[in-house]
């Protein structure tokens, strides 16, 4: 074995994992924004939206991301780094939406009804009533969702995209380090993981 | 509420009927050849999930057991191993097993089975934590109660704990089987002829994108697909 070729292509390994950071960044914020989205209609009472929402996670949960990457680059023709992000958030949107989905019904039930009884209104209720509980309820699982995408995004790398994998392959390409090269990655991956475990924890105690 | 039902109705027929249309208005011709090819890697596709999943809970068993009954040693060792192999991202544990294999075989391996080991660790990983859980919602009163009713160890795990924990089990295990298939989709990456594979190799042979990977995205639905199905069936049997 020999490690020195991490250090020999310290930079290009450095560029791989910022390109990660930041694709996992841009996928975390879009896949919560329209997961979120998706989880509110879900939870509405209407036969139509429920449909829909339930047709929507149906639909993405069963196709790989694969799959959903190479539909949006080679069908839809987006440039690699656009399809790399909205596959990722096409992907985790449908998880994340079940999640807010089950965090809403887990506390909306009886605290609906008692605060319309109170005479609060329905934009006020969920705003200020159901919302925030709800936050605290999913927090655990939105961070293994969070994490799932870091994981994820590694599957960017096979439409050309430069992050942390990409890179790993380049170095072995080149001198045939392969071992050292996919454990450095491994250990980077995992690094990006429990960074996501610290901050989504420390929000927690923080909020 | 009614004119929903029938809002529904007509979005679902617009959607098929727009589909439908899409898809006889591409160019199959350069497909039809392949056709057969591409049906045979399906098969391998689901072959893989298939073998993956049994040597994945053979593994998963003893690894769950060190875990949950397990004194401190055996019990570090298997988080260890559970923990490691679900932090890295699914792509890199193939890598890292293609890459890995021959330098402790001491000769190559096939891309074949560098790819069933890979997806094997990766669903162990996953099995194991499923079958821990199914073995820690048998209460342990039941277990002291055995034990009190003086069965042995072995006949206290077959008859009592490993029912109870295998119902609790089934929809999870049907679920991880279907998040398996998913996963199959990366070892074309070391280049195994998998579903996936099979229909970019075509599409480099012909180039039709948009028929094949529609194709591509029906086969992968129509397995995934069938397999929740299957989950959901066996949740409403077992929530009675």
């Amino acid at each position: 074995m020999d490690w020195s070729v991490l250090w020999q292509y310290r930079q290009d390994l450095a560029s791989g994992l910022a390109v990660t950071l930041a694709i996992s960044i841009a996928g975390i914020v879009g896949a919560t924004a329209l997961g979120v989205v998706v989880g509110c209609l879900a939870t509405s009472t209407s036969y139509l939206l429920q449909k829909l929402t339930g047709s929507y996670t149906a639909l993405l949960r069963n196709l790989p991301l694969l799959v959903k990457l190479v539909f949006l680059y080679y069908v839809a023709s987006l440039g690699p780094l656009t399809a790399a992000i909205a596959a990722l958030v096409l992907h985790q949107s449908a998880p994340i939406a079940d999640v807010v989905a089950s965090g809403i019904r887990s506390v909306a039930a009886g605290q609906f009804d008692a605060a319309l009884a109170l005479g609060l209104r329905r934009p006020d209720i969920f705003r200020r009533i159901i919302l925030p509980q709800t936050l605290r309820v999913i927090r655990p699982p939105m961070t293994t969702q969070y994490a799932s995408i870091v994981k994820n995004s590694a599957v960017v790398s096979l439409i050309g995209v430069a992050d942390l994998t990409f890179q790993t392959q380049e170095i072995n390409v080149q001198t045939f380090r392969g071992f050292e090269a996919a454990t450095a990655a491994t250990l980077l991956y995992a690094a990006l993981t429990f960074l996501i475990i610290g901050a989504m924890s420390r929000r927690a105690k923080a909020g | 509420m009614n004119w929903q039902i029938g809002a529904w109705r007509i979005i679902v027929g617009l959607t098929f009927a727009a589909v439908a249309y899409a898809v006889a208005g591409m160019d199959w011709s350069r497909v039809t050849p392949s056709l057969g090819f591409i049906a045979m890697s399906l098969g391998r596709s689901w072959l893989l999930a298939l073998i993956s999943m049994a040597i994945g809970a053979a593994v998963a068993i003893p690894l769950a057991l060190m875990r949950t009954y397990g004194s401190r040693l055996p019990r570090a060792t298997a988080t260890g191993a559970i923990e490691l192999v679900r932090a890295t991202p699914e792509l890199m544990v193939i890598f890292w097993v293609y890459f890995t294999l021959p330098l402790l075989t001491g000769r190559g391996v096939t891309a074949w089975s560098a790819a069933l080991a890979a997806l094997a660790a990766i669903a162990a990983s996953a099995l194991a934590e499923i079958i821990r859980g199914g073995l820690l919602s048998v209460p342990s009163g039941q277990i002291e109660a055995a034990r009190a009713l003086g069965l042995r160890r072995g006949a206290i795990f077959a008859r009592i704990v490993l029912p109870q924990a295998l119902r609790t089990m089934l929809p999870a295990l049907i679920a991880q089987l279907t998040a398996l298939f998913k996963t199959t989709s990366l070892v074309s990456a070391i280049g195994v002829a998998d579903f996936f594979r099979a229909v970019s190799v075509t599409n480099n042979a012909v180039f039709a994108p948009a028929p094949l990977y529609t194709l591509l995205a029906a086969g992968y639905f129509a397995s995934c697909w069938t397999l929740t199905q299957l989950v959901r069936r066996f949740d409403k049997n077992l929530a009675v």
